[in-house]
Protein backbone atom coordinates (compact mmCIF):
# COMPACT_ATOMS: atom_id res chain seq x y z
CA UNK A 1 0.00 0.00 0.00
CA UNK A 2 2.67 2.31 1.16
CA UNK A 3 4.93 1.62 -2.27
CA UNK A 4 1.59 2.42 -3.97
CA UNK A 5 0.97 5.51 -2.56
CA UNK A 6 4.83 6.45 -3.13
CA UNK A 7 4.62 5.82 -7.21
CA UNK A 8 1.63 7.52 -7.01
CA UNK A 9 3.01 10.46 -5.29
CA UNK A 10 6.11 9.79 -7.97
CA UNK A 11 3.94 9.90 -10.61
CA UNK A 12 2.17 13.70 -10.16
CA UNK A 13 5.81 15.33 -9.45
CA UNK A 14 7.57 13.97 -12.69
CA UNK A 15 3.73 15.09 -14.61
CA UNK A 16 3.65 18.21 -12.92
CA UNK A 17 7.90 18.50 -13.69
CA UNK A 18 7.16 18.13 -17.40
CA UNK A 19 4.05 20.13 -17.28
CA UNK A 20 5.50 22.72 -15.75
CA UNK A 21 8.95 22.92 -17.67
CA UNK A 22 6.48 23.22 -20.78
CA UNK A 23 4.97 26.12 -19.82
CA UNK A 24 7.86 27.37 -18.34
CA UNK A 25 9.46 27.07 -22.12
CA UNK A 26 6.25 28.83 -23.05
CA UNK A 27 6.93 31.82 -21.50
CA UNK A 28 10.63 31.44 -22.19
CA UNK A 29 9.34 31.27 -25.87
CA UNK A 30 7.10 34.32 -25.86
CA UNK A 31 9.24 36.64 -23.50
CA UNK A 32 12.64 35.59 -24.68
CA UNK A 33 11.89 35.80 -28.62
CA UNK A 34 10.40 39.35 -27.72
CA UNK A 35 14.07 40.00 -26.43
CA UNK A 36 15.67 38.84 -28.71
CA UNK A 37 13.84 40.64 -31.73
CA UNK A 38 14.11 43.41 -29.65
CA UNK A 39 10.12 44.05 -29.31
CA UNK A 40 8.40 44.50 -25.67
CA UNK A 41 6.26 41.09 -25.99
CA UNK A 42 3.51 40.30 -23.96
CA UNK A 43 3.02 42.61 -21.13
CA UNK A 44 -0.20 44.11 -20.66
CA UNK A 45 -3.10 41.12 -19.25
CA UNK A 46 -3.16 41.21 -15.46
CA UNK A 47 -0.67 44.37 -15.59
CA UNK A 48 -3.35 46.58 -14.22
CA UNK A 49 -5.31 44.49 -12.23
CA UNK A 50 -7.08 46.13 -9.28
CA UNK A 51 -9.54 45.00 -6.37
CA UNK A 52 -11.09 46.53 -3.15
CA UNK A 53 -11.19 43.01 -1.92
CA UNK A 54 -9.38 42.73 0.87
CA UNK A 55 -8.28 39.24 1.23
CA UNK A 56 -6.57 39.77 -2.40
CA UNK A 57 -4.91 42.97 -1.95
CA UNK A 58 -1.57 41.20 -0.86
CA UNK A 59 -1.45 39.34 -4.27
CA UNK A 60 -1.90 42.16 -6.14
CA UNK A 61 1.80 43.54 -6.41
CA UNK A 62 3.06 39.94 -7.27
CA UNK A 63 -0.26 39.46 -10.12
CA UNK A 64 0.61 42.71 -11.35
CA UNK A 65 4.16 41.78 -11.84
CA UNK A 66 3.36 38.46 -13.42
CA UNK A 67 0.93 40.26 -15.97
CA UNK A 68 3.71 42.55 -16.50
CA UNK A 69 6.13 40.07 -17.36
CA UNK A 70 3.93 38.17 -19.80
CA UNK A 71 3.49 35.04 -17.35
CA UNK A 72 -0.61 35.90 -17.05
CA UNK A 73 -1.06 35.77 -20.65
CA UNK A 74 1.08 33.28 -22.00
CA UNK A 75 -0.62 30.71 -19.12
CA UNK A 76 -3.56 32.12 -18.31
CA UNK A 77 -4.91 33.63 -21.29
CA UNK A 78 -4.21 31.39 -24.02
CA UNK A 79 -5.18 28.70 -22.57
CA UNK A 80 -8.65 29.91 -22.05
CA UNK A 81 -8.74 30.81 -25.33
CA UNK A 82 -7.98 27.87 -26.43
CA UNK A 83 -10.81 26.07 -24.63
CA UNK A 84 -12.97 28.57 -25.84
CA UNK A 85 -12.37 28.70 -29.51
CA UNK A 86 -14.46 26.41 -32.15
CA UNK A 87 -13.39 22.96 -32.01
CA UNK A 88 -12.96 22.72 -36.11
CA UNK A 89 -12.74 19.30 -37.81
CA UNK A 90 -12.03 19.25 -41.92
CA UNK A 91 -15.02 17.29 -43.98
CA UNK A 92 -14.10 13.59 -45.66
CA UNK A 93 -11.35 12.47 -42.99
CA UNK A 94 -12.00 10.09 -39.75
CA UNK A 95 -13.07 12.29 -36.96
CA UNK A 96 -11.59 9.73 -34.25
CA UNK A 97 -8.34 10.06 -35.48
CA UNK A 98 -8.28 13.70 -35.90
CA UNK A 99 -9.44 13.76 -32.18
CA UNK A 100 -6.62 11.18 -31.19
CA UNK A 101 -3.89 12.65 -33.17
CA UNK A 102 -2.92 15.36 -30.80
CA UNK A 103 -3.49 13.06 -28.08
CA UNK A 104 -0.54 10.59 -29.73
CA UNK A 105 1.78 13.62 -30.15
CA UNK A 106 1.88 14.44 -26.75
CA UNK A 107 1.14 11.20 -24.57
CA UNK A 108 4.67 9.51 -25.37
CA UNK A 109 6.78 12.87 -24.73
CA UNK A 110 4.79 12.65 -21.17
CA UNK A 111 5.59 8.66 -20.61
CA UNK A 112 9.66 9.03 -21.39
CA UNK A 113 9.60 11.18 -18.42
CA UNK A 114 8.83 8.18 -16.45
CA UNK A 115 12.58 6.45 -17.21
CA UNK A 116 14.14 9.94 -15.88
CA UNK A 117 15.42 10.31 -12.73
CA UNK A 118 14.76 13.51 -10.80
CA UNK A 119 16.61 13.44 -8.18
CA UNK A 120 19.12 10.86 -5.92
CA UNK A 121 18.27 8.01 -4.61
CA UNK A 122 16.88 8.88 -0.58
CA UNK A 123 15.52 7.21 2.48
CA UNK A 124 12.63 8.75 4.24
CA UNK A 125 11.07 7.10 6.93
CA UNK A 126 13.03 4.10 6.88
CA UNK A 127 11.91 3.99 3.30
CA UNK A 128 14.46 3.33 0.28
CA UNK A 129 12.84 5.51 -2.49
CA UNK A 130 13.49 5.70 -5.88
CA UNK A 131 13.61 9.39 -7.97
CA UNK A 132 12.20 7.62 -10.74
CA UNK A 133 8.52 6.35 -11.46
CA UNK A 134 10.27 3.42 -13.53
CA UNK A 135 13.55 1.79 -13.35
CA UNK A 136 13.94 0.00 -16.05
CA UNK A 137 17.16 -1.46 -17.42
CA UNK A 138 16.65 -0.30 -20.88
CA UNK A 139 15.43 3.16 -19.63
CA UNK A 140 17.87 5.10 -22.16
CA UNK A 141 16.20 2.73 -25.49
CA UNK A 142 12.93 4.38 -24.03
CA UNK A 143 13.11 7.40 -24.26
CA UNK A 144 14.48 6.84 -28.24
CA UNK A 145 11.48 4.58 -28.54
CA UNK A 146 8.78 6.86 -27.24
CA UNK A 147 10.56 9.77 -29.16
CA UNK A 148 9.77 7.71 -32.73
CA UNK A 149 5.87 6.72 -31.22
CA UNK A 150 5.83 10.62 -31.38
CA UNK A 151 6.12 10.38 -34.85
CA UNK A 152 2.55 9.04 -35.55
CA UNK A 153 0.70 11.79 -33.63
CA UNK A 154 2.18 13.99 -36.36
CA UNK A 155 1.52 11.74 -38.95
CA UNK A 156 -1.82 10.93 -38.25
CA UNK A 157 -2.40 14.81 -38.01
CA UNK A 158 -1.30 15.63 -41.24
CA UNK A 159 -3.26 12.88 -43.14
CA UNK A 160 -6.58 14.22 -41.36
CA UNK A 161 -5.83 17.45 -42.05
CA UNK A 162 -7.24 15.90 -45.89
CA UNK A 163 -5.20 18.73 -47.40
CA UNK A 164 -1.88 19.03 -49.46
CA UNK A 165 -0.51 21.68 -47.11
CA UNK A 166 -1.00 19.32 -43.60
CA UNK A 167 0.25 15.81 -45.63
CA UNK A 168 3.45 17.41 -47.07
CA UNK A 169 4.16 18.63 -43.72
CA UNK A 170 3.82 15.39 -42.00
CA UNK A 171 5.63 13.67 -44.51
CA UNK A 172 8.62 16.31 -43.29
CA UNK A 173 8.17 15.90 -39.85
CA UNK A 174 7.92 12.00 -40.11
CA UNK A 175 10.97 11.51 -42.55
CA UNK A 176 13.05 13.99 -40.65
CA UNK A 177 12.52 12.53 -37.19
CA UNK A 178 13.37 8.87 -38.78
CA UNK A 179 16.55 10.51 -40.28
CA UNK A 180 17.96 12.49 -37.02
CA UNK A 181 16.55 9.25 -34.65
CA UNK A 182 19.94 7.29 -36.44
CA UNK A 183 22.35 9.41 -35.13
CA UNK A 184 20.64 9.97 -31.57
CA UNK A 185 20.51 6.41 -31.09
CA UNK A 186 24.49 5.94 -31.97
CA UNK A 187 25.30 8.54 -29.23
CA UNK A 188 23.57 6.71 -27.05
CA UNK A 189 25.16 3.68 -28.11
CA UNK A 190 28.82 5.39 -27.62
CA UNK A 191 27.24 6.76 -24.22
CA UNK A 192 26.98 3.26 -23.19
CA UNK A 193 29.88 1.92 -24.24
CA UNK A 194 30.94 4.45 -22.32
CA UNK A 195 29.61 4.49 -18.80
CA UNK A 196 28.44 0.73 -19.75
CA UNK A 197 24.60 0.93 -18.44
CA UNK A 198 22.02 1.45 -20.19
CA UNK A 199 19.95 2.60 -16.97
CA UNK A 200 19.68 6.26 -16.85
CA UNK A 201 20.29 6.38 -12.95
CA UNK A 202 23.73 4.43 -13.19
CA UNK A 203 24.93 6.64 -16.29
CA UNK A 204 24.11 9.71 -13.98
CA UNK A 205 25.87 8.13 -10.95
CA UNK A 206 28.94 7.09 -13.17
CA UNK A 207 29.42 10.75 -14.25
CA UNK A 208 29.78 11.46 -9.85
CA UNK A 209 33.31 10.04 -10.23
CA UNK A 210 36.53 11.92 -11.14
CA UNK A 211 38.89 10.80 -14.19
CA UNK A 212 42.46 10.83 -13.33
CA UNK A 213 41.22 12.21 -10.02
CA UNK A 214 40.81 15.33 -10.82
CA UNK A 215 38.47 15.31 -13.87
CA UNK A 216 34.53 15.04 -13.34
CA UNK A 217 33.84 12.26 -15.57
CA UNK A 218 30.80 14.24 -17.37
CA UNK A 219 29.47 12.96 -20.57
CA UNK A 220 30.16 16.14 -22.19
CA UNK A 221 34.05 15.38 -21.27
CA UNK A 222 33.72 12.07 -22.13
CA UNK A 223 31.78 12.34 -25.51
CA UNK A 224 31.77 15.82 -26.31
CA UNK A 225 30.98 15.01 -30.21
CA UNK A 226 28.22 12.72 -28.87
CA UNK A 227 26.89 16.19 -27.40
CA UNK A 228 27.09 18.35 -30.23
CA UNK A 229 25.49 15.41 -32.24
CA UNK A 230 22.66 15.13 -29.85
CA UNK A 231 22.41 18.67 -29.21
CA UNK A 232 21.25 19.21 -33.38
CA UNK A 233 19.25 15.96 -33.48
CA UNK A 234 17.43 16.69 -30.37
CA UNK A 235 16.17 20.03 -31.81
CA UNK A 236 15.65 18.36 -34.86
CA UNK A 237 13.44 15.70 -33.04
CA UNK A 238 11.47 18.43 -31.15
CA UNK A 239 10.76 20.18 -35.14
CA UNK A 240 11.71 23.34 -33.63
CA UNK A 241 14.59 26.12 -34.21
CA UNK A 242 16.15 25.74 -37.63
CA UNK A 243 14.58 22.11 -38.37
CA UNK A 244 10.83 23.76 -38.01
CA UNK A 245 10.02 22.51 -41.94
CA UNK A 246 6.99 20.45 -41.48
CA UNK A 247 5.18 23.44 -40.11
CA UNK A 248 7.41 26.05 -42.44
CA UNK A 249 4.65 28.66 -42.08
CA UNK A 250 5.95 30.68 -45.32
CA UNK A 251 5.11 27.59 -47.40
CA UNK A 252 2.81 25.21 -45.73
CA UNK A 253 0.17 27.22 -44.19
CA UNK A 254 0.71 25.83 -40.39
CA UNK A 255 2.00 21.89 -41.81
CA UNK A 256 0.61 19.39 -40.34
CA UNK A 257 -1.60 20.93 -37.50
CA UNK A 258 -3.04 23.64 -40.38
CA UNK A 259 -6.61 21.99 -39.31
CA UNK A 260 -6.45 22.19 -36.20
CA UNK A 261 -7.72 24.89 -33.64
CA UNK A 262 -8.81 25.56 -29.51
CA UNK A 263 -7.65 22.98 -27.45
CA UNK A 264 -6.18 20.19 -29.88
CA UNK A 265 -4.39 23.08 -31.28
CA UNK A 266 -2.38 23.93 -28.31
CA UNK A 267 -2.45 19.81 -27.31
CA UNK A 268 0.16 20.04 -30.38
CA UNK A 269 2.33 22.97 -28.60
CA UNK A 270 2.38 21.31 -24.94
CA UNK A 271 3.90 17.94 -26.81
CA UNK A 272 6.47 20.15 -28.64
CA UNK A 273 7.39 22.21 -25.22
CA UNK A 274 7.39 19.70 -23.15
CA UNK A 275 9.75 17.92 -25.52
CA UNK A 276 11.92 21.16 -25.23
CA UNK A 277 11.73 20.09 -21.15
CA UNK A 278 12.25 16.47 -21.96
CA UNK A 279 15.54 17.08 -24.13
CA UNK A 280 16.81 19.69 -21.92
CA UNK A 281 16.93 17.45 -18.65
CA UNK A 282 17.94 14.27 -21.44
CA UNK A 283 20.92 16.53 -22.00
CA UNK A 284 21.30 17.31 -18.43
CA UNK A 285 21.64 13.94 -17.12
CA UNK A 286 23.10 12.45 -19.80
CA UNK A 287 26.39 15.18 -20.21
CA UNK A 288 26.58 17.50 -17.21
CA UNK A 289 25.84 15.22 -14.42
CA UNK A 290 22.62 15.36 -13.57
CA UNK A 291 21.98 15.88 -9.92
CA UNK A 292 26.03 16.01 -9.48
CA UNK A 293 28.03 19.53 -8.46
CA UNK A 294 31.80 18.94 -9.53
CA UNK A 295 34.36 18.28 -6.69
CA UNK A 296 31.23 18.29 -4.29
CA UNK A 297 30.32 15.17 -2.48
CA UNK A 298 26.70 15.11 -1.42
CA UNK A 299 26.13 12.48 1.40
CA UNK A 300 24.30 9.79 -0.09
CA UNK A 301 20.18 8.66 0.76
CA UNK A 302 19.60 11.49 3.13
CA UNK A 303 16.61 13.51 1.79
CA UNK A 304 17.65 17.51 1.88
CA UNK A 305 20.75 15.92 -0.53
CA UNK A 306 17.66 14.86 -2.68
CA UNK A 307 16.00 18.37 -2.60
CA UNK A 308 19.68 19.88 -3.10
CA UNK A 309 20.25 17.59 -6.31
CA UNK A 310 16.74 18.41 -7.65
CA UNK A 311 17.43 21.99 -7.35
CA UNK A 312 20.90 21.19 -9.30
CA UNK A 313 19.77 19.60 -11.91
CA UNK A 314 16.78 21.58 -12.06
CA UNK A 315 18.79 24.70 -12.94
CA UNK A 316 20.70 22.66 -15.20
CA UNK A 317 17.55 21.78 -17.08
CA UNK A 318 16.86 25.69 -17.99
CA UNK A 319 19.54 26.42 -18.76
CA UNK A 320 19.16 23.86 -21.45
CA UNK A 321 15.58 25.06 -22.10
CA UNK A 322 16.87 28.43 -22.77
CA UNK A 323 19.55 27.33 -24.90
CA UNK A 324 17.28 25.37 -27.62
CA UNK A 325 14.80 28.70 -27.00
CA UNK A 326 17.88 30.72 -27.96
CA UNK A 327 18.98 28.89 -30.74
CA UNK A 328 15.36 28.18 -32.13
CA UNK A 329 14.99 32.35 -32.35
CA UNK A 330 18.45 33.01 -33.74
CA UNK A 331 19.48 30.74 -36.76
CA UNK A 332 17.01 30.25 -39.98
CA UNK A 333 15.37 27.56 -41.07
CA UNK A 334 16.89 25.55 -43.45
CA UNK A 335 16.35 24.43 -46.56
CA UNK A 336 14.98 20.66 -47.30
CA UNK A 337 17.96 18.92 -49.08
CA UNK A 338 20.50 20.88 -46.50
CA UNK A 339 18.55 19.55 -43.34
CA UNK A 340 18.71 15.82 -45.01
CA UNK A 341 22.29 16.66 -45.98
CA UNK A 342 23.30 17.38 -42.47
CA UNK A 343 21.25 14.39 -41.17
CA UNK A 344 22.22 11.99 -43.57
CA UNK A 345 26.20 12.90 -44.73
CA UNK A 346 27.29 14.70 -41.44
CA UNK A 347 26.33 13.67 -38.28
CA UNK A 348 25.15 9.98 -39.18
CA UNK A 349 28.76 9.41 -40.27
CA UNK A 350 30.09 11.90 -37.45
CA UNK A 351 28.11 9.72 -34.68
CA UNK A 352 29.63 6.42 -36.36
CA UNK A 353 33.02 7.36 -36.44
CA UNK A 354 32.46 8.94 -32.51
CA UNK A 355 30.98 5.03 -31.63
CA UNK A 356 33.86 3.49 -33.34
CA UNK A 357 36.21 5.54 -32.05
CA UNK A 358 34.81 5.34 -28.43
CA UNK A 359 34.77 1.53 -28.54
CA UNK A 360 38.63 1.43 -29.57
CA UNK A 361 39.67 3.84 -26.85
CA UNK A 362 37.68 1.67 -24.41
CA UNK A 363 39.05 -1.42 -25.58
CA UNK A 364 42.63 -0.50 -25.39
CA UNK A 365 42.15 1.29 -21.86
CA UNK B 1 -0.43 -8.36 -13.50
CA UNK B 2 -2.46 -11.69 -15.04
CA UNK B 3 -5.65 -9.12 -15.91
CA UNK B 4 -3.10 -6.24 -17.28
CA UNK B 5 -2.46 -9.29 -19.41
CA UNK B 6 -5.90 -10.39 -20.45
CA UNK B 7 -6.33 -6.92 -21.33
CA UNK B 8 -3.38 -6.59 -23.44
CA UNK B 9 -4.26 -9.85 -25.32
CA UNK B 10 -7.59 -9.19 -26.07
CA UNK B 11 -6.28 -5.71 -27.21
CA UNK B 12 -3.66 -7.62 -29.30
CA UNK B 13 -6.19 -9.84 -30.59
CA UNK B 14 -8.67 -7.72 -31.83
CA UNK B 15 -6.05 -5.28 -32.99
CA UNK B 16 -4.82 -8.17 -35.23
CA UNK B 17 -8.42 -8.41 -36.79
CA UNK B 18 -8.44 -5.20 -37.22
CA UNK B 19 -5.49 -5.30 -39.38
CA UNK B 20 -7.35 -7.91 -41.98
CA UNK B 21 -11.09 -6.33 -40.93
CA UNK B 22 -10.16 -2.69 -42.18
CA UNK B 23 -10.84 -2.01 -45.77
CA UNK B 24 -8.81 1.25 -45.73
CA UNK B 25 -5.40 0.48 -46.13
CA UNK B 26 -4.39 3.06 -43.37
CA UNK B 27 -6.41 2.08 -40.27
CA UNK B 28 -5.43 -1.42 -41.20
CA UNK B 29 -1.93 0.11 -41.13
CA UNK B 30 -2.82 1.78 -37.42
CA UNK B 31 -4.18 -1.06 -35.95
CA UNK B 32 -0.76 -3.41 -37.27
CA UNK B 33 0.57 -0.11 -34.87
CA UNK B 34 -1.73 -1.02 -31.87
CA UNK B 35 -0.91 -4.49 -32.31
CA UNK B 36 2.74 -4.14 -32.01
CA UNK B 37 2.47 -2.39 -29.06
CA UNK B 38 -0.19 -4.64 -27.25
CA UNK B 39 2.47 -7.37 -27.93
CA UNK B 40 5.44 -4.81 -26.61
CA UNK B 41 3.09 -4.48 -23.43
CA UNK B 42 3.04 -8.21 -23.00
CA UNK B 43 7.06 -8.57 -23.31
CA UNK B 44 6.72 -5.44 -20.79
CA UNK B 45 4.65 -7.57 -18.23
CA UNK B 46 6.98 -10.56 -18.41
CA UNK B 47 9.51 -8.78 -17.09
CA UNK B 48 11.67 -8.58 -20.54
CA UNK B 49 11.92 -4.90 -21.38
CA UNK B 50 14.36 -4.65 -23.43
CA UNK B 51 12.39 -6.96 -25.83
CA UNK B 52 9.23 -4.47 -25.49
CA UNK B 53 11.42 -1.79 -26.08
CA UNK B 54 13.04 -2.90 -29.20
CA UNK B 55 9.58 -3.97 -30.25
CA UNK B 56 8.61 -0.57 -30.56
CA UNK B 57 11.93 1.41 -31.62
CA UNK B 58 12.59 -1.51 -34.63
CA UNK B 59 8.82 -2.26 -35.38
CA UNK B 60 6.74 0.62 -34.17
CA UNK B 61 9.07 3.41 -34.42
CA UNK B 62 10.66 3.00 -37.77
CA UNK B 63 9.27 0.13 -39.73
CA UNK B 64 5.84 0.79 -39.36
CA UNK B 65 6.44 4.53 -39.91
CA UNK B 66 7.85 4.31 -43.23
CA UNK B 67 4.56 1.78 -44.29
CA UNK B 68 2.42 4.82 -43.03
CA UNK B 69 4.44 6.79 -45.05
CA UNK B 70 4.49 5.08 -48.13
CA UNK B 71 0.54 4.56 -47.45
CA UNK B 72 0.13 8.47 -47.15
CA UNK B 73 2.12 9.32 -50.28
CA UNK B 74 0.21 6.32 -52.47
CA UNK B 75 -3.24 8.08 -51.39
CA UNK B 76 -4.77 4.49 -52.04
CA UNK B 77 -8.65 4.76 -52.19
CA UNK B 78 -10.57 2.12 -49.94
CA UNK B 79 -10.90 -1.10 -51.88
CA UNK B 80 -14.18 -2.82 -52.71
CA UNK B 81 -12.85 -6.12 -52.07
CA UNK B 82 -14.18 -9.12 -53.78
CA UNK B 83 -17.75 -10.92 -53.48
CA UNK B 84 -17.53 -14.23 -52.15
CA UNK B 85 -20.09 -16.78 -52.46
CA UNK B 86 -21.35 -19.04 -49.48
CA UNK B 87 -18.87 -22.19 -50.90
CA UNK B 88 -15.84 -19.98 -51.34
CA UNK B 89 -16.03 -18.58 -47.78
CA UNK B 90 -16.65 -21.70 -46.60
CA UNK B 91 -13.70 -23.52 -48.27
CA UNK B 92 -11.39 -19.86 -46.89
CA UNK B 93 -13.26 -20.75 -43.66
CA UNK B 94 -11.95 -24.14 -43.16
CA UNK B 95 -8.46 -23.59 -44.88
CA UNK B 96 -8.28 -20.51 -42.71
CA UNK B 97 -9.12 -23.15 -39.35
CA UNK B 98 -6.73 -26.03 -40.35
CA UNK B 99 -3.87 -23.71 -40.86
CA UNK B 100 -4.36 -21.73 -37.54
CA UNK B 101 -4.67 -25.33 -35.95
CA UNK B 102 -1.28 -26.41 -37.29
CA UNK B 103 0.42 -23.25 -36.07
CA UNK B 104 -0.53 -23.01 -32.57
CA UNK B 105 -0.84 -26.88 -31.63
CA UNK B 106 3.25 -26.58 -31.25
CA UNK B 107 2.83 -23.98 -29.16
CA UNK B 108 0.38 -25.14 -26.62
CA UNK B 109 2.17 -28.85 -26.79
CA UNK B 110 5.26 -26.94 -25.56
CA UNK B 111 3.68 -25.30 -22.80
CA UNK B 112 1.68 -28.27 -22.06
CA UNK B 113 1.69 -27.86 -18.01
CA UNK B 114 2.98 -24.70 -17.63
CA UNK B 115 0.33 -22.13 -15.96
CA UNK B 116 0.59 -18.31 -16.88
CA UNK B 117 2.10 -17.62 -13.62
CA UNK B 118 4.78 -20.13 -13.35
CA UNK B 119 5.87 -19.30 -17.27
CA UNK B 120 6.30 -15.74 -16.16
CA UNK B 121 8.37 -17.41 -13.35
CA UNK B 122 10.39 -19.76 -16.21
CA UNK B 123 11.25 -16.43 -18.41
CA UNK B 124 11.24 -13.78 -16.34
CA UNK B 125 14.47 -12.59 -15.34
CA UNK B 126 16.45 -14.40 -17.45
CA UNK B 127 15.78 -14.06 -20.79
CA UNK B 128 14.46 -10.44 -21.21
CA UNK B 129 17.14 -7.77 -19.60
CA UNK B 130 19.89 -6.70 -21.54
CA UNK B 131 22.84 -8.45 -20.37
CA UNK B 132 20.99 -12.02 -20.78
CA UNK B 133 20.01 -11.12 -24.62
CA UNK B 134 24.03 -9.86 -25.32
CA UNK B 135 25.47 -12.43 -24.13
CA UNK B 136 22.92 -14.51 -25.89
CA UNK B 137 23.22 -12.33 -29.01
CA UNK B 138 27.34 -11.98 -28.70
CA UNK B 139 27.92 -15.30 -27.69
CA UNK B 140 26.29 -18.62 -28.47
CA UNK B 141 24.39 -17.33 -31.56
CA UNK B 142 27.21 -14.94 -32.74
CA UNK B 143 27.29 -16.52 -36.64
CA UNK B 144 24.40 -16.33 -37.11
CA UNK B 145 23.84 -13.03 -35.52
CA UNK B 146 26.32 -11.61 -37.69
CA UNK B 147 24.63 -13.81 -40.98
CA UNK B 148 21.43 -12.18 -40.41
CA UNK B 149 23.09 -8.67 -40.45
CA UNK B 150 24.81 -9.71 -44.02
CA UNK B 151 21.46 -10.85 -44.94
CA UNK B 152 20.06 -7.21 -44.24
CA UNK B 153 22.89 -5.87 -46.22
CA UNK B 154 22.44 -7.35 -49.59
CA UNK B 155 19.03 -6.39 -48.91
CA UNK B 156 19.96 -2.75 -48.54
CA UNK B 157 21.85 -2.88 -51.21
CA UNK B 158 19.92 -4.99 -53.69
CA UNK B 159 16.97 -2.28 -52.77
CA UNK B 160 19.56 0.61 -53.85
CA UNK B 161 20.64 -0.95 -56.81
CA UNK B 162 17.23 -1.80 -58.15
CA UNK B 163 15.80 2.30 -57.33
CA UNK B 164 18.83 3.51 -59.20
CA UNK B 165 18.62 1.58 -62.43
CA UNK B 166 14.69 2.68 -62.79
CA UNK B 167 15.28 6.24 -62.44
CA UNK B 168 18.21 6.06 -64.45
CA UNK B 169 16.28 4.77 -67.61
CA UNK B 170 13.35 7.61 -66.89
CA UNK B 171 13.98 10.24 -69.48
CA UNK B 172 14.41 14.06 -67.54
CA UNK B 173 11.30 16.16 -67.77
CA UNK B 174 11.91 19.16 -69.70
CA UNK B 175 13.51 21.63 -67.81
CA UNK B 176 14.08 19.89 -65.09
CA UNK B 177 17.87 19.05 -64.55
CA UNK B 178 17.33 17.03 -61.41
CA UNK B 179 17.89 17.84 -57.77
CA UNK B 180 21.18 19.77 -57.58
CA UNK B 181 24.55 18.46 -55.30
CA UNK B 182 24.93 21.22 -52.88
Amino acid sequence: MFELFVLLIKVFVVMNLALVLASLCTWLERKGSALIQDRVGANRAGAFIESDKWFLKPALPLVRMMGWLGVINTLVCDSLKGLAKEDFTPEGTSKFLHAVAPIIAVLPILLAFAVLPFAPDFTLFGYHIQAQVARIDAGLLFVLAMGSVAVYGVAIAGWTGNNKFSLLGSLRAAAQMISYELPMGLVFVALIVVFGSLDIYTIVERQGELLWGFVPQWGIVMQPVGFVILLLAGMAETKRGPFDLPEAESELAAGYFTEYSGMKFLLFWLGEFAEIGLFAMLLALLFFGGWHIPWVTLPEGVWWAAVLGHVVLMVKVVFFCVLQIVIRWTLPRFRYDHLMNLGWKMLLPLSLINLIGTAVVKVAL
Amino acid sequence: MTFMGFVLALCAVASGIGVIGFRNPLYSAFSLVANLMTMAGLYALLDAHFLAVSQIVVYAGAIMVLVLFVLMLLNLKVEGGPKLGVVRATIALGAGVLILMTAVQPIFRHFEGMSAINLRENAARTVGDVASIGEQLFGRYLVQFELSSLVLLIGIVGAVMLAKRKSATLAPRDGYQGAKEV
